[in-house]
């Protein structure tokens, strides 16, 4: 405990200066610029900022990619609340009830309430990721390939069940083409190439920065331009300042919004869109006002903005202790750790316990910058939401293609972030979760290795990955997930319950 | 019987996905077992992605059977007011423009001419086309004109400055 708070002041001390905090709040007003402008998602602002920051020391870095994340699923709640249309897929749950609100002349209104519920949501999943991740280290030191091998199929079966609403097959398919795309390319035991059909550039593999920018830049470029333009819901803003006494009121939405929030962030994959549409129905389950919901409902407002936000930190705790990230942007930057030469997993707490810390102190000055900024620039941000699309998007294309391109300059990696953009967009199209897709590109490499590790340990034998503890809840949630979604026992489970009726 | 959306996509995509995952397993199949080198077979390259590709192809037939049976090859039903194609064949052409704008860029200018030239062609080209009316007069079209020339320019000279001088990459 004591050690904890020693880690916890001494990872201050490294932010203390002038030049972290310049690089906090430029950091953190890209973010959110990034966030406010449809197209623009926080995956694919801290993936081209990571091209950026590639130069900077570590910390420096990763500070900066931070304050870009937390900065961008805030700033998607402007698009969401001004022009009904989320600037990022965290903030889809917010335009439910943020845009009517600002149709009835309350934006400022809304707009604050988005700000303090966002603080309220990131400090609720920092706490969370102060305490947890050290404890969830130290369990990950008992994890063998078996329960690697689980943690993988895990990931990607409840990221594609959860990321899908309605049709968890999909989000199946994705993840599993995610873990199969992560097979192209030199394999990590023996070196033998796989699928790369004698053409030299595929024998590195598919990186995953190009693929995120393809999948979450270029396509989201094309869905932009194919869609109707938006407009403004307002011109004027009202009081921006959010009232205590609306918080106060809503104090048991926004502490239950923070806990689910954080909750699904930890799950591999899922991240800050899902963890605001259960806090939202969470939220409408238990108000007193049911009716507003949809409507302008503040309290509704409150519950997404504050999911998503404190998915954030829930999302960074198993990227740091486990390499598996918790949400597309979490990927993002896990791999932006690996690029800069720092070990997420679950050594992490005994080679470089400061860096937990640090990472705490890192979304702490993010929120606050925030805040502060949120609430600072509602003009300016209104005005940049202005900015028409056509003059915009080629602009963000070109970084999306300049960005990959920037890490290995290879011309290679142009083209595969334009091949991630096509299938991206088609796949979206066809309903299809990119963040299963992600996560299976990320678990790939641990699920190839890991099976054939455990293999040889057994001998071939299969039952140790049933019978160790850690592999058995693995196996056995990950079974249940499937069973689950298949719809003729979702039906008999319903008539069993008699939730058909309801 | 009720149709899924996309039910006939979901029947052609289960079919896609069950022959590539066929074809995965097939290639894993073919990888070198090295047992020239005494490895454990366990080990093998072909291992985990023949499982994914047994896995892929099983997802594919699952898809393509539930599609069949919600109806894949029933009438599909559309629907939409006048307003409503108009739209969707207006986005088409806006979606159809902006990919081959974006593939000549990538592919034909990048890499052959010097970029901060391909990137300004690209960004005035790309501003002009989509914000081109045929009905606007001489004064809307110039400054619409001098809005994309602007944008262009400052596209072309700050994004190869700040790579080239400031974060040290050769560019393409």
């Amino acid at each position: 405990m004591l050690d904890g708070l020693f880690h916890l002041f001494s990872a201050f001390e490294t932010f203390a200066n002038f030049n972290s905090l310049f690089n906090v709040l430029w950091a953190t007003f890209v973010g959110i610029v990034i966030g406010a402008l449809p197209g623009l998602t926080a995956t694919m602002g801290v993936a081209l900022l990571t091209t950026l920051t590639y130069k900077m020391g570590p910390d420096q870095a990763i500070l900066s990619l931070i304050c870009c994340y937390v900065g961008a699923i805030y700033g998607g709640s402007r698009s969401a609340i001004l022009l009904n249309i989320p600037g990022t897929p965290a903030n889809a749950a917010t335009t439910l009830d943020g845009f009517p609100l600002a149709k009835q002349g309350k934006a400022g209104e809304a707009m604050g309430l988005a700000t303090s519920s966002s603080m309220i949501g990131t400090f609720i999943g920092v706490l969370f990721l102060a305490i947890i991740a050290p404890a969830l280290a130290e369990i990950a030191l008992d994890f063998q390939s078996y329960e690697y091998f689980w943690l993988a199929i895990f990931g990607v079966v409840i990221a594609g069940q959860m990321c899908s609403f309605d049709d968890a097959l999909k989000g199946w398919i994705a993840g599993f083409l995610g873990l199969f795309i992560a097979m192209i390319g030199q394999e990590g035991i023996h070196a033998e190439e796989r699928f790369t059909f004698g053409w030299s550039e595929l024998g590195g593999g598919i990186a995953l920065i190009p693929a995120l920018v393809g999948t979450f830049g270029v396509a989201e470029v094309l869905t932009v331009m194919r869609n109707r333009a938006a407009e403004l819901a307002t011109n004027v803003v009202d009081r921006v300042m959010p009232r205590w006494s609306d918080l106060w009121r809503y104090r048991r939405t926004v502490i239950r919004s923070g806990l689910i929030g954080t909750t699904v962030g930890i799950i591999p994959g899922v991240g800050e869109d899902i963890g605001a549409w259960i806090s939202y129905a969470a939220a409408r389950r238990a108000s007193k006002e049911k009716e507003l919901f949809t409507k302008g409902s503040r309290e509704g407002l409150c519950a997404a903005e504050t999911g998503n936000n404190a998915a954030i930190p829930g999302a960074i705790i198993p990227a740091l202790t486990l390499a598996v990230p918790g949400s597309a942007p979490a990927a993002v930057l896990l791999a932006a750790m690996l690029i800069h030469g720092l070990r997420p997993g679950p050594m992490i707490m005994i080679e470089s316990p400061d860096f937990v810390f640090q990472v705490v102190w890192m979304v702490v000055l993010a929120t606050l910058a925030m805040g502060i900024l949120g609430l600072a620039l509602v003009r300016p941000l209104l005005y940049i939401l202005r900015v028409p699309r056509e003059r915009l998007m080629p602009v963000v294309f070109v970084l999306c293609m300049i960005g990959p391109y920037a890490i290995t300059e290879r011309v290679f990696d142009i083209y595969v972030t334009l091949f991630f953009g096509v299938l991206g967009f088609i796949l979206r199209e066809m309903k299809y979760p990119m963040a299963p897709l992600v996560l299976g590109l990320i678990l790939g490499d641990i699920l190839d290795k890991n099976l054939r590790r455990a293999l040889v340990l057994s001998d071939g034998d299969f039952s140790p990955f049933f019978i160790r503890p850690i592999s058995a809840v693995l196996w056995v949630t990950t079974a249940l997930v499937i069973i689950a979604a298949i719809p003729a026992v979702q039906r008999a489970t319903a008539k069993l319950m008699g939730w058909d009726k309801a | 019987m009720q149709t899924r959306p996309l039910v006939r996509a979901d029947l052609v995509t289960g079919a896609i996905l069950a022959a590539f995952g066929l074809a995965a397993v097939a290639e894993s199949y073919g990888m070198p077992r090295l047992a020239e080198r005494n490895i454990n077979p366990w080990t093998a390259p072909g291992v985990v992605p023949g499982m994914l590709g047994v896995i892929i192809a099983l997802l594919g037939v699952i898809l393509a059977s539930r599609s069949l049976f919600a109806g894949a090859f029933h009438p599909q039903p559309v629907a939409l007011s006048p307003e409503d194609a108009a739209e969707q064949r207006a986005g088409r052409w806006r979606l159809g423009m902006c990919s081959l704008l974006c593939f000549i860029y990538a592919v034909v200018l990048v890499g052959h001419i010097p970029f901060w030239l391909a990137t300004g062609i690209f960004v005035l080209i790309f501003i002009i086309v989509f914000e081109w009316q045929a009905n606007d007069e001489q004064p809307v079209r110039m400054r619409k004109l001098a809005f994309a020339g602007g944008i262009a320019l400052l596209a072309a000279t700050i994004i190869p400055y700040a790579f080239q001088n400031l974060f040290l990459v050769r560019l393409p």
